[in-house]
């Protein structure tokens, strides 16, 4: 994985309604929290 | 989390390449593992960590570094938002509709059970005449709040996604 205290690589991809999310739209403004899951009914 | 929404990402085509991107894809199973990553506004990542997935996050421990992330961080950012919240209002639904319960769910995990009631139509006869009266049919479900009347579920869950995004 990668390292703590290097560049985030951006993404941009959709959400369950199409719409376009990206990383670098939140540079600048806000932290971003991302909980990647491998399977949908699993645990937190 | 109540009254706030938050995405849910498809990293899908292709396949995992988001999480791969992180280090995070597991190609040998074709799945992602249980990874949680802080990113702050500066773009820089101060957290990665990944539990395996049969493993199981501690959800304490990932606010209280969300906190110290916030904390430290001294960059720009911008003040939080406060998501604009929904009108009061009523979602209007029927029995045995796939729609409907799309609707409520969504109401339900978005935390808004205490701004919109739900009413259902097929046992309800004055909860249809007042829907019949805002909506001009008898399409369940439809959502009357503010000075909206909204009938597609999908509409319907994005009205109230969107009065509680944060961003």
């Amino acid at each position: 994985m990668l390292n703590e205290n290097s560049a985030a690589p951006d993404f941009e991809l959709a959400d369950h309604l199409g719409r376009k999310v990206s990383l670098s739209q939140f540079k600048g403004k806000q932290h971003v929290l991302l909980l990647f899951y491998p399977l949908d009914f699993t645990p937190t | 989390m109540g009254g706030i929404s938050f995405p849910l990402l498809a990293d899908f085509h292709p396949k995992g390449a988001m999480a791969d991107s992180f280090g995070l894809y597991l190609a040998d199973n074709g799945i992602t593992d249980r990874a949680t990553v802080i990113i702050d506004a500066a773009g820089v990542i101060k957290h990665i960590s990944a539990v395996g997935p049969p493993g199981s996050r501690d959800i304490e421990a990932i606010v209280a570094l969300c906190e110290k992330v916030d904390a430290e961080y001294t960059g720009e950012k911008s003040a939080p938002a406060a998501a604009a919240g929904i009108d009061s209002g009523t979602l209007y639904v029927k029995s045995g509709c796939g729609a409907s319960r799309a609707a409520m769910l969504a109401l339900e995990n978005l935390h808004l059970g205490d701004k919109i009631a739900i009413k259902n139509v097929s046992d309800d006869a004055g909860a249809m005449g007042a829907m019949k009266s805002a909506a001009g049919n008898e399409q369940a479900p439809t959502l009357v709040c503010g000075d909206k009347t909204i009938q597609e579920s999908g509409d319907i869950v994005a009205h109230m996604a969107s009065c509680t995004a944060p961003v």
